[in-house]
């Protein structure tokens, strides 16, 4: 089958959309205009077609796909649309937002069982091994370009939506643009082209990932069972926060001792458990800055008062969010005689620790704001 | 002239394992494997993935910048060995032992150690910031050059006339500092965060906007389409003398700001475009309020900038603008100074102020954690024979300061 190249200027819409609903369905590559590059599509749900795609874009190094839809209702068939995915798909789309979901489980299953049966184009509407991500992610575009919403809406089903151009290439803003760079091979697979000139040089579209748990505000508050009663401080400074940590430390000093202590810092994004941190460490005689670990997970520090010699560790847990992420921390090995263990987001785990942490001592300490104080809430059992 | 030492060099400090072979400051190939997809579940780097991953990817990486050095070598004009370049044509090893992720920089520590042992190669410990504030001075090779039809000319200017002192500025996802040096080896920092890197506040600040974690390069994105000016924030850290900097507050701000104006309903795309832009304006406005102060404090001849926010065009201009004003003002000064003595016949002339020379980095890549830089500052250390004595003896140091 050779390449057609229909003009999308001089052409009836019906025509084209009728054109390329027959070269899709009969499992055909498509090189399609959108509102920021060509996209080179296929039916996702074509196992052999989708096949084809990643032929064509070679070396893609597992790198997952997204796919076209019309609208929301559309993508709801086959990814979980959490209230994060919800607003961006309010506030962007049709437009160049590639927003990262969760993909259906049961679309998810099924494709497992084509990855075994492969046996071509299928009834059923699910999508082919090969475009969600090894993690069960999938990419969700809208273009806002009239001709491909159309198109996809009377298809029926979704499309691949990745750049025309073959990996590493030069954006393709114009047919040229995308066959200067292919090799004959690749030439060949391409079924039909919708030239629609010379694109406008927007950017690709910004892929925005809403399938990571970090939270912005607290789930819980400080309501644990044992908590038997909650005293509060209010601090109007971050030299005040800094002191009362060191107070708090020193109240639990016999304990570090013993079995070392753990501080649970719980409070929204830039409430100050950073600070908090800041601290502990400064009644530790830690020099170092004490930096937010919220990308490594865990910093440890040397610290000397006194006769004691011991570490301190500072976590972050905000972006654990399930037990096995949790287990490959192995936090209790952090935890002991002479170390003190300072979490931050500790509701984020308070559900996978059960009986890991021994008998050393919690102290729970929330942090929330009101204008520009803070209060310090904690638990005052002993 | 003394012929350069080829260097292989390793960083596994962070996500990306990169190895690279440089000669000089010429950078003949510089492979970095991203983990990028890997930590994607993460939103980061998970220590435990990212060891596994550097493990796999090391080897490989190492055999492929080898590889890629050998056709930069073959094209050289003057290059009389056809042959393929092996580990046995290099001069000396080097690795980044901090500061980074410790797991990670374990695993290049422990590969180039065991390299160093079979081969008898000299090794260097190079510390990864250092990479960062000298990755400016890094140059093409003679076939990139040529490709690029890059004149002879702008090569040989940047090659030797540093002029001391020298400011490096290094912004990245995990650092912001400034530092200072009137030679290279010999370090002091001037200023730096006390809490949040800036990336990371871009990072954070996106994610309160909903735009995923980390959200940084959607920030940067985003903020193109959005007016600056739209939000005020605020100016950290006025009232003291230091030229630390803070950017926790940017954050609450930020959070603040976002509750009391959108509260339960949510920003419409252009609201978000402009809280982009502002944000972005507004953590590098305070960096800038500090770059001022450093002026204003040290004589400085030029500016260097490194580090993954290196490559935000719009850091870049605000750079350039706040040298601008810095040298507009001490002329001002000057000026006044001059009139003020001609009155009094005072025949002391004023010394000429040069302009600040700004480099920065020729490529986004060597913004990224990369080995290339790794390589060319231990092609200097390699002058100064500043290798590893004991073998056994080297460790990581995951909190590695420039000037220790």
């Amino acid at each position: 089958m050779d390449m057609v190249i229909i003009n999308v200027k001089n052409t009836s819409a019906d025509e084209v959309i009728n054109k390329t609903i027959k070269v899709l369905s009969s499992g055909g590559l498509i090189i399609f205009p959108t509102e920021t590059t060509y996209g080179a599509g296929v039916d996702a749900t074509n196992p052999k077609a989708v096949k084809k795609l990643l032929t064509y874009k070679s070396r893609r190094e597992g790198r997952p796909l997204s796919i076209a839809v019309s609208n929301k209702n559309m993508a709801s068939k086959y990814v979980f649309i959490n209230d994060q995915a919800n607003s961006l798909f309010k506030q962007f789309l049709p437009g160049p937002v590639t927003v990262v979901c969760k993909v259906l489980r049961n679309v998810l299953k099924k494709e497992t069982q084509e990855l075994t049966k492969m046996s071509g184009a299928t009834k059923t509407i699910t999508l082919a091994p090969g475009v969600t991500s090894e993690f069960g992610t999938l990419g969700i575009r809208i273009p806002n370009y009239k001709l491909i919403l159309d198109l996809v809406a009377q298809y029926r089903k979704p499309i691949t939506a990745t750049s025309a151009n073959a990996s590493g290439k030069k954006r393709p803003y114009s047919v040229d643009d995308i066959l200067e760079n292919l090799s004959e091979k690749q030439k060949a697979l391409i079924n039909l082209v919708l030239d629609a000139g010379e694109l406008p040089h927007n950017e690709p579209s910004t892929v925005i990932d809403t399938t990571l748990s970090t939270p912005v505000t607290l789930r819980g508050g400080l309501n644990g069972k044992n908590d038997t009663t909650v005293s509060s401080i209010i601090s109007s400074s971050k030299t005040e926060t800094k002191e009362i940590a060191g107070r708090l430390l020193l109240k639990n000093w016999n304990e570090v001792s013993k079995n070392g202590v753990i501080f649970a810092l719980n409070g929204n994004l830039g409430t100050g458990k950073t600070i908090f941190t800041k601290g502990i460490a400064e009644f530790l005689n830690i020099d170092e800055t004490i930096k937010s670990p919220t990308y490594s997970y865990i910093e440890e520090y040397d610290f000397k008062r006194h006769q004691t010699t011991g570490k301190l560790f500072h976590l972050d847990m905000w972006k654990v969010e399930d037990k096995n992420m949790f287990d490959r921390l192995e936090i209790e090995s952090l935890i002991g005689k002479n170390n003190i263990v300072v979490i931050e987001w500790f509701d984020q785990i308070t559900r996978f620790i059960s009986s890991k942490f021994g008998n050393t001592k919690i102290v729970k300490v929330l942090i929330t704001q009101k204008e520009n104080k803070r209060i310090l809430k904690f638990n005052n059992n002993e | 002239m003394k012929k350069k030492p080829l260097i292989l060099a390793v960083d596994t400090s962070c996500d990306d394992t990169s190895a690279a072979v440089v000669r000089g400051n010429t950078i003949l190939s510089n492979i970095i494997a991203s983990q990028t997809e890997l930590h994607k579940p993460y939103g980061g780097v998970f220590p435990t993935v990212a060891k596994q991953a550097h493990k796999e990817n090391i080897a490989p990486t190492i055999k492929t910048a080898l590889k890629r050095a050998s056709i930069a070598l073959k094209n050289e004009i003057n290059f009389k060995n056809k042959t393929n370049l092996t580990i046995n044509n290099i001069d000396a090893l080097a690795v980044t032992i901090g500061p980074g992720l410790a797991p990670a920089l374990e695993v290049g520590l422990n590969h180039m150690k065991n390299l160093a042992i079979k081969t008898g190669k000299p090794l260097i410990a190079i510390n990864h910031i250092e990479g960062h504030a000298l990755s400016a001075l890094a140059q093409r090779s003679a076939r990139a050059s040529k490709i690029l039809k890059q004149p002879e000319q702008l090569i040989k200017a940047n090659k030797n006339n540093i002029k001391y002192p020298v400011l490096s500025i290094v912004v990245s996802g995990g650092h912001t500092q400034f530092i200072l040096f009137d030679k290279i080896g010999k370090y002091k920092i001037v200023g730096e965060s006390i809490d949040d890197a800036a990336g990371e506040c871009l990072d954070k600040i996106g994610r309160m906007l909903n735009l995923g974690y980390p959200a940084g390069s959607t920030m940067e994105k985003f903020a193109r389409s959005g007016n600056p000016k739209t939000v005020t924030f605020p100016l950290p850290m006025t009232t003291t003398k230091s030229c630390n900097m803070s950017f926790s507050g940017l954050k609450t701000f930020a959070r603040n700001y976002i509750e009391d104006t959108y509260g339960k309903t949510s920003p419409n795309k252009q609201q978000i475009y402009d809280f982009c832009a502002s944000a972005q304006y507004g953590v590098f406005r305070h960096i800038m309020y500090k770059l001022s102060k450093v002026l204003d404090k040290y004589p400085v001849e030029e500016i260097w900038l490194g580090g993954g926010v290196a490559a935000n065009i719009k850091l870049r201009q605000i750079i350039r603008k706040t040298i601008k004003e810095f040298e507009k003002n001490r002329e001002e000064k000057n000026q006044r100074f001059v009139s003020k003595n001609l009155n009094k016949n005072n025949s002391k002339t004023v010394t000429q102020n040069s302009k600040i020379i700004f480099r920065t980095p020729f490529t986004n890549k060597l913004c990224m954690d990369n080995a290339a830089m790794i390589g060319l500052v231990a092609g200097y250390k390699f002058g100064h024979g500043e290798f590893v004595k004991n073998l056994d003896n080297l460790e990581r140091i995951p909190r590695w300061k420039i000037n220790t």
